[in-house]
């Protein structure tokens, strides 16, 4: 049964998104495993470092998201099942920089599908608890866990189709966020697919920094960053950095 | 006390009290075990239910994280590893918490 990691990377005419994977690959490459597929267009492979031995998959990102005007590709999430190569796979935001071994273990569960439900808020202001207003729970699609089985494609299928019709989902389920997030789509889709009930998780919080902390530093172990005039730090600590100067650092 | 040192006090209580919760997340993560492919929280709770359940019964039931039944058939190892993650955890735990305490003197 072979297990690795799958990672999205497009470039957009603000961000060398590839300068945050090329990190975000040494730390899974030390601390997960050395089994990476990079899901990658040719403008953005042709910028990349060479990263040591790594599967690439090539295509043509969706038209993304736009936040304070700047575009990113981050739509194609829904075909992490088809793109992966692997039986168990690992999917992670490249922002998700794991200083530790700890989501390793995961790959060898009898679980289908994993993700965390849940995210803390490393500046201690518990700014992710806005999006309980929602009608359904949310899920965080930052770290997913999958097996190649039917009940997993189903899910997957069925994430393609809330995707299709997003605003009719969004407006069912009292989801007021305009952008299209693989957070949302995942939440909807496991709740349909899994019969309006409850669904298997990963039992920890996604340790997050917000958008508004600058990191100042970021070494293999760990990363510093400031907020409000503070420089506050965390080691031997995932982190999901939501600040894309990150690529800049 | 003048109000500049009440300021900095109560900023430097803030700043432990972040980095404790946060050093509390990072223990409660690391918690986080597989064992015989299912995932269980190496924490008291489990420790001392899987200990309890091992004094009387060679092989016994218990839920994961998930709520699945898994029957433990090795306890001694199941307990092992539960005790060596647990303590892992509160120790690195212990080491940032002696940095709170250097902080307020």
């Amino acid at each position: 049964m072979s297990a690795g990691v799958l990672l999205f990377c497009f470039d957009t005419e603000h961000t060398r998104y590839h300068r945050i994977l090329e990190r975000c690959v040494r730390l899974v490459r030390k601390n997960i495993t050395s089994e990476i597929t990079v899901i990658t267009n040719f403008d953005t492979y042709n910028r990349m470092s060479p990263m040591g031995h790594i599967n690439y998959r090539f295509i043509e990102p969706e038209l993304g998201n736009k936040l304070n005007g700047r575009a990113w590709n981050n739509v194609d999430r829904h075909m992490a099942y088809e793109l992966s190569p692997y039986d168990t796979t690992l999917v992670m935001d490249i922002d998700y920089f794991c200083f530790t071994g700890n989501l390793k273990q995961f790959l060898y569960t009898d679980h289908d599908f994993l993700v965390p439900d849940t995210a803390h808020d490393l500046t201690g202001r518990n700014s992710f608890d806005q999006r309980r207003w929602s009608m359904i729970p949310m899920v965080w699609a930052t770290v997913l866990l999958f097996k190649k089985n039917d009940k997993v494609r189903k899910i997957f299928d069925t994430v393609k189709y809330v995707k299709q019709h997003y605003s009719y989902f969004t407006e069912m389920y009292r989801i007021y966020a305009k952008n299209l997030r693989n957070d949302y789509l995942f939440a909807i889709a496991l709740q349909q697919v899994n019969g309006f009930m409850g669904y298997e998780k990963l039992p920890f919080a996604l340790p997050t920094l917000p958008p508004d902390c600058e990191v100042v530093e970021i070494t293999d172990t760990g990363l510093a960053w400031k907020y409000d005039d503070q420089i506050s730090c965390v080691e031997h600590q995932d982190v999901h950095v939501l600040n894309k100067e990150i690529a800049n650092v | 006390m003048d109000i500049s040192e009440l300021k900095r006090q109560s900023d430097l209580s803030y700043d432990t009290a972040v980095a404790k919760r946060n050093a509390l997340e990072k223990a409660h993560s690391r918690q986080v075990v597989v064992y015989d492919e299912h995932i269980f929280r190496a924490d008291a709770e489990t420790i001392c239910l899987v200990r309890t359940l091992k004094e009387s019964l060679d092989t016994f039931c218990v839920l994961d994280t998930n709520r699945n039944p898994v029957e433990i058939t090795d306890p001694n190892q199941f307990l092992s590893v539960l005790v060596e993650r647990n303590q892992e955890s509160l120790n690195a735990y212990k080491q940032v918490y002696q940095t709170f305490s250097r902080r307020d003197t």
